[in-house]
This record gives structure tokens, sequence and C-alpha cells, in this order.
């Protein structure tokens, strides 16, 4: 694909995003948000997965932090700036400490380092409940107006707040897309791909990892900071591990090695999501048939299998084509 | 241009997500059905309350629209599984009002869920007849403080599990009481509001220990040796469900029942539990100390209303009621008589049409309070036994008490909760 006809399908996507409280129900815009948020998270995550080559299950965790941090500003200062603002920084600090923990390991500690401070931030979530609300959590979370440079966007609406979520989205996506093609992705790439021959060329591996936690954490932090006031409510379910596996099944889905295909692997797995729970509350089952069918048989994740699919394309020319014909 | 067809794709996977809820006019209410939205845990180890609320809510529809069903208008039911996730009860409940058109809605099991529901209530404008979920806070702070009109709760509240202290007033062999108690809000909401009644029917007794497993416990082994440790006459346990049946089984094999003089198991009288205890309530092995309530059990009231309703449900289920599916029956008859009353689907005009209400339900006579939409009404405690009438172990010995003496009334005070 040139850059042209790239250019143009982005155009119409985010024509069509613009247009989509338009044009769409209500519940589609309220289900496009959730696919923004999870769209943001994973691309924050393949930063340290696809570039980095860490695989984390505490994401949740800071998805939590963002919330949490949102919700109890909000609580306190109903202006949506600050606590969006707070709950990203907040997440990016809890990310930055606990990546420093994490971070002198790799492969399955890692894993499992993630795993468990993730937990304990859901536990803390679950027992706090002078801060958290417990098992109840936070309810009433008012969705703030948007005050910016004097100016106050009240968002009574669902449809109103789309568009700051998707602002915010399409912000976040093209920050990190700066930031995978600066040379600081190269170095992440060259810790992912020999993290001894980073060293010798004088890298500092441990840093490298340390900044690419963070940033995922604080894209994890982002997107859960945008929850709250869409939901009204934070409850600790989203600090569970379990959560932890919908940027990983995301990026899975899309394809770890494609800038796109953590974004491709949101929409996929929230719309899967939501269309197999009409039709049975054995949706899991049914949910996990189909990722396992889409992982098996598009290996590498759908933007590769797709964009394989456009490369084959081209082979038939126009005179070969003829050629056939004749 | 081959990827010109990403954002047309895009558009047709969201277009395919919704499809449109409109349609002719054809009953009384200007609407072709009466669509009912219904939600309960149908996955994971509590599946079987979202179950029994899913077959509550179908034998009232059927037997409504046997019937002609609401002013000439057909009930139509769309149950979906609410995981006991509040995100996903959100969803569901955004999905069933926005896009399926559900004038109603029904459920749900978990606490969590319920209050992450009020606030997007009052934004969708939709009633939601609470069935199962118990936490005091949905109506004194989500309905008496903030006046969020849509909510309504049929079943009774944490305030149910108070009756342990009448229960057991006269018992003056126990004096030492101690929770094994559920490590979230109902474990501690229900631990202080039986120390609250128990205090003030009896300054006598004490409270000599609290032992809490997190959801989802399977080992209550070192939770049962500390509550021992502080040699108790009595135990009041909190664990629900499936962890409720584990928890009695470990404390059969700990030797618990023949060192102690009272076991209440909160909502011990749901069926699923009396299903998993019935063997060893056969052979006797709780030695009569065992004791229980819950938010219905099919075996009281002794009413036509009531014997009708668990025969039918047997008939059509082969299964006995929880109080899950009975609250739910219960919600959807109630719609009933507020429409009819209201001759209106308007949330406002339903709303006028509760006040005020008193209606026969199986569980017996419900009164709608209106300070907080709560539906009072009385539910035995009594002992687990064993009635070759039943299939499975049933409460007996039954004691009723006027939720007068024992639930909480307006003007709420905050509930001190602590461990």
């Amino acid at each position: 694909m040139n850059h042209a006809t790239r250019r143009w399908a982005l155009a119409g996507l985010v024509l069509v995003l613009v247009l989509l409280p338009v044009v769409g129900s209500r519940y589609v815009v309220y289900l496009t948000v959730h696919i923004l948020l999870l769209g943001l998270n994973a691309v924050g995550f393949n930063l340290l997965f696809g570039q980095t080559g860490l695989l984390s299950f505490g994401q949740a965790g800071f998805y939590a932090v963002g919330a949490y941090t949102c919700a109890r500003i909000l609580l306190a200062w109903p202006s949506l700036l600050p606590g969006v603002l707070g709950g990203t920084a907040a997440a990016a600090v809890a990310a930055l400490v606990l990546g420093y923990l994490s971070v002198r390991h790799t492969r399955i500690y890692f894993a499992m380092l993630t795993l468990a401070f993730g937990m304990m931030i859901f536990s803390l979530a679950w027992k706090w409940r002078a801060v958290t609300g417990g098992d109840d959590g936070l309810v009433g979370v008012p969705r703030a107006p948007l005050e910016l440079l004097g100016l106050v966007v009240p968002l009574p609406t669902v449809e109103r707040y789309y568009y700051v979520v998707l602002v915010a989205a399409v912000l976040g996506v093209v920050v990190m897309h700066r930031v995978v093609h600066s040379p600081l992705g190269l170095a992440l790439r060259a810790v992912r791909d020999s993290e001894v021959r980073a060293a010798h060329v004088g890298l500092d591996v441990r840093s490298l990892r340390l900044v690419a936690f963070t940033v995922a954490g604080a894209y994890a932090g982002l997107a859960g900071s945008l929850l709250p006031p869409l939901e009204n409510t934070v409850t600790p379910p989203i600090a569970h591990w379990t959560a932890s596996a919908e940027p990983v099944l995301a990026t899975l889905l899309g394809g770890i090695r494609s800038f796109a295909g953590p974004l491709v692997g949101a929409f996929v797995l929230v719309v899967a999501k939501d269309v197999i729970v009409r039709f049975t509350v054995h949706w899991s089952l049914v949910l996990g048939v189909v990722v396992v069918v889409l992982v098996l048989g598009f290996r590498g994740g759908l933007v590769a299998a797709l964009e394989g699919l456009a490369l084959r394309a081209p082979r038939v020319q126009p005179a070969a084509a003829g050629e056939e014909g004749g | 241009m081959r990827w010109v067809w990403v954002p047309l794709v895009v558009v047709a996977l969201l277009a395919g997500a919704s499809w449109s809820a409109a349609g002719p006019a054809t009953c009384a209410l200007g609407v072709p059905t009466i669509k009912l939205g219904v939600q309960g845990a149908a996955s994971g180890p509590h599946a079987d309350y979202g179950r029994q609320i899913e077959m509550g809510a179908q034998l009232a529809i059927e037997e409504i629209n046997a019937a002609g069903g609401i002013l000439g208008c057909r009930l139509e039911m769309r149950f979906m599984d609410e995981e006991l996730r509040p995100a996903t009860a959100v969803r569901n409940a955004r999905f069933l009002v926005t896009e399926w058109g559900a004038h109603f809605l029904y459920g749900v099991d978990s606490s969590g869920s319920a209050m992450a529901l009020g606030p997007v209530l009052r934004e969708l404008d939709r009633i939601q007849f609470f069935t199962h979920a118990a936490t005091h806070r949905l109506t004194e702070e989500l309905v008496a403080q903030q006046k969020i009109k849509q909510i309504v709760r049929v079943s009774a509240p944490v305030y149910q599990d108070a009756v342990a202290a009448w229960l057991f007033r006269d018992r003056r062999d126990v004096r030492r009481w101690a929770t094994i108690g559920a490590d979230y809000e109902y474990g501690y909401a229900t631990w202080a509001i039986f120390r609250e009644q128990m205090r003030r029917l009896r300054p006598d007794v004490e409270f000599v220990g609290a032992a809490w497993a997190p959801f989802l416990t399977t080992d209550f082994s070192p939770h049962i040796a500390a509550v021992m440790a502080t040699n108790p006459d009595g135990i009041i346990a909190t664990p629900w469900a499936g962890e409720a049946v584990t928890l009695l089984r470990q404390a059969l094999l700990q030797g618990v029942f023949d060192r102690i003089k009272v076991w209440f198991q909160a909502m011990g009288g749901s069926v699923d539990v009396l299903e998993g205890i019935s063997q060893e309530v056969k052979e006797g092995r709780f030695q009569g100390k065992l004791y229980a309530t819950a938010r219905y059990i099919h075996n009281w009231p002794n009413t036509e209303t009531n014997r009708s309703f668990v025969s039918r449900f047997a008939k059509r289920w082969n299964r006995m009621p929880n109080y899950s599916a009975e609250t739910t029956y219960s919600a959807i008859y109630i719609t009933k008589a507020a429409v009819e009353r209201a001759r209106s689907l308007q949330t406002d005009r339903v709303i006028a049409a509760l006040q005020g209400m008193r209606i026969e339900t199986p569980a017996g006579v419900r009164v709608f309070r209106s300070e907080d939409h709560q539906f009072v009404y009385a539910v035995p405690a009594g002992k687990v036994v064993w009635d070759p009438r039943y299939p499975i172990a049933v409460l007996g010995e039954l004691k009723v008490f006027d939720p007068k003496d024992y639930w909480r009334w307006p003007p709420f005070r905050p509930l001190e909760l602590s461990k």
C-alpha cells in the first residue's frame, strides 16, 4: 500500500469516526468509546510487548490507577482535564515505580512480576474502602465539563463525550506513532532483538525498558482516566488480571509487529464480544473459539494477514492478466 | 485504492452492531410488544442465580402473555449475562435500552453492578427492578439521598440478615458470637447490622471473633480455625452460593458442629445451597444446629399464591424456585400492576403508579416504601431440616418477624462498617 492510499484510508476512517454520532445510534457511539479506550491501552501496551519484547500481565493495574485517580479528582473538583491529566500522571508514576522493580527481569519472571503487581493494585482497590469505596467502588462520578483556556464545554451526553475520547485517542496514537518511528523506537527494537548487542553498542537496556514500561503505563492510565466520566462509576474488576488480558488479546489478534495491529484487534475483540453476547449466555465459550480461530488462522495478526493479501494482489499486473486471459 | 474499503468495513460492522427497534404499533400502549431486559450472572460459580432470574422472568412472561398480556400488549424478554462485573452490567443496560428498546430492566446479582447501574439508569431514564443485589446503599444513598427515581428494589436488602438477632434473642445459652464473613461490603454490613440489633436485644452477648474470606475462597479452613480459637457459641456466616456449601462441608470436617450451639448461614435458605447440603442434612450431620434465611423461601408463606407459584415453577423447570426467581417473577407482576394503573410506559407515570402499592406475591404481601423505592415484605428464618415432602432440604421451625423490627427505616443514617 503506498502512502497516498494509506492517507486516503486514514482520512476516510477519521471521517467515519467524526461523523459517527450523526450516523450511528447512541449505543454504537458508546461501544466505539470502549473500542477507543481499549485501542489506546493496547497501543501503549504494544510499545512494551511488540517493540520492547516484554509481556506485561499488569496493565489493568495502571488502567485502574488512572480510573480511580480521575474519579477521586472529579468527585472533589468536577473539571475533566485535571481529572484525566491527574489520572494519567498517577498511572505513569505507578508504572515508573513498579517498572523499576520489574524491568530487572525478562520473559516469564517479568510477566509474573507484573501480574503480581497488578493484582496488588486490585487488592488495594478491593480493600482500601476509604479511598476506593471497596467492592462497590466509587459511584456518582460526574461527567464534568471540559474547561480549557477559559472555554467551558459541558458534556451531558455520551455523544459529546465521545469527541473528547476521540481527540485523546487520535493524539495518543499520533504521539505513539512518532515514538515508535523515533530513535527511541529503534533503540527499543534493538533491545527486543538482542539485549547483549544493544548493550554493546552503548544502549542502557534497563533504562530503555523502564521508559517503555512507564509510557505503556501512562497510556493505560490515560485510557482508564477516560472511563469514569463515561460510566459514572469505578469498580475493582477493572484492575483484575482478566482485564489485563484484554490489551494482550487485542494486540495478539491485530498483530504485534504492526502499528495498527492493537487498534484493529481492539475493534475486533469488542465488536465480536458485543455481537456474541446478544445470541448466547455461553458467550465466553464462543468468543474463546473465535479468538483461537483468529489467532491460529491469522498467524502474525489480522493486519499482517490483510497486508499479505494486499501484497499478493499487485503480482497480477494488467499485462499478466492479459496473458492469462489470452 | 484497495485500502479504501477499510472505513467501509468499519461502517458496515458498526451498523451491523445495531439494529432498529422501531416497528408498527399494535397494542393499547402504542408499542408492538413490551420489552423486558433482564440481567443476571449466567457464567462462573454463581451462574445458578442468573439462571433462576431468567427462569422466574420467563415463567411470569409466559403466564401474563397466556392471559392476554398487559393491556393487550404482549411481553418480550431478552436475557443477558451480567458476569458479576459492573462494567458488563452497565454495557448490557445501555444495549438493552438504546439498541434493543427495553421498556423495563430487571436483575442484577452483584451489588457492585447495582451501584454502577444507578447513575446510568437516570441517564437512560428507564426503571430497573432490582431482584437480588442487596447493598443497602442502593436504596439509601442512590434513591433516598441522590433521588435516582428509576431504581426500584423488589428483593429484601441486606437488612434481612439482621433477622438472626431476633431468631436467637431468647437463646440465653448462646452468648459468644463470631462471624466468618464475606470479605466485602455484604459481609461487613451483615455483621454490623447483626451486632447493632443483638446489642439492643441482648446486652449480655459478646462478639468474640471475626474471620474474613475473600470472594471465591475455596479453602475456609484457616478462617474456621481462627474463629473456633475464640470459642464461640454461635457463628454467623455470609459466604454465599457454592462458597456457603464449601464452608459448611469444611466446618463439618473440622468438627465445628460438635463445639458450637448454633450456626446461622445468612443466605443459606437459597435453593442452590440447600441442594448442595441436602445429603448432610438428611444424615443429621449438622445436629440441628444449622439455621438460615434467604430473601424468599419456597415453603413459606403457606398461601395459595405461593403454593401455586412453586407448583407451576417446579412443573415448568423441574427445579424449586430460588429467591432470585421469585423476586424477578414478582417484579414482572408488579410491573403489570403499575403499567395497568398508569396506562402508560412512561417512567414518571409508572413510578407514580407504584406509590402506595400493596401487592400479593408468592413471598407474601409486598408494600412499596416511597422514600427509597424499596418493597418491604417479611421472610422468615428457621432451622435447616429434611422434609420428605420436598426433594431438597428446607427451612423448618420457621419464625416470622415484622420487618418494622429489624429493617432499617428512613431517615437513614450511615451504617458504620468495620471488620
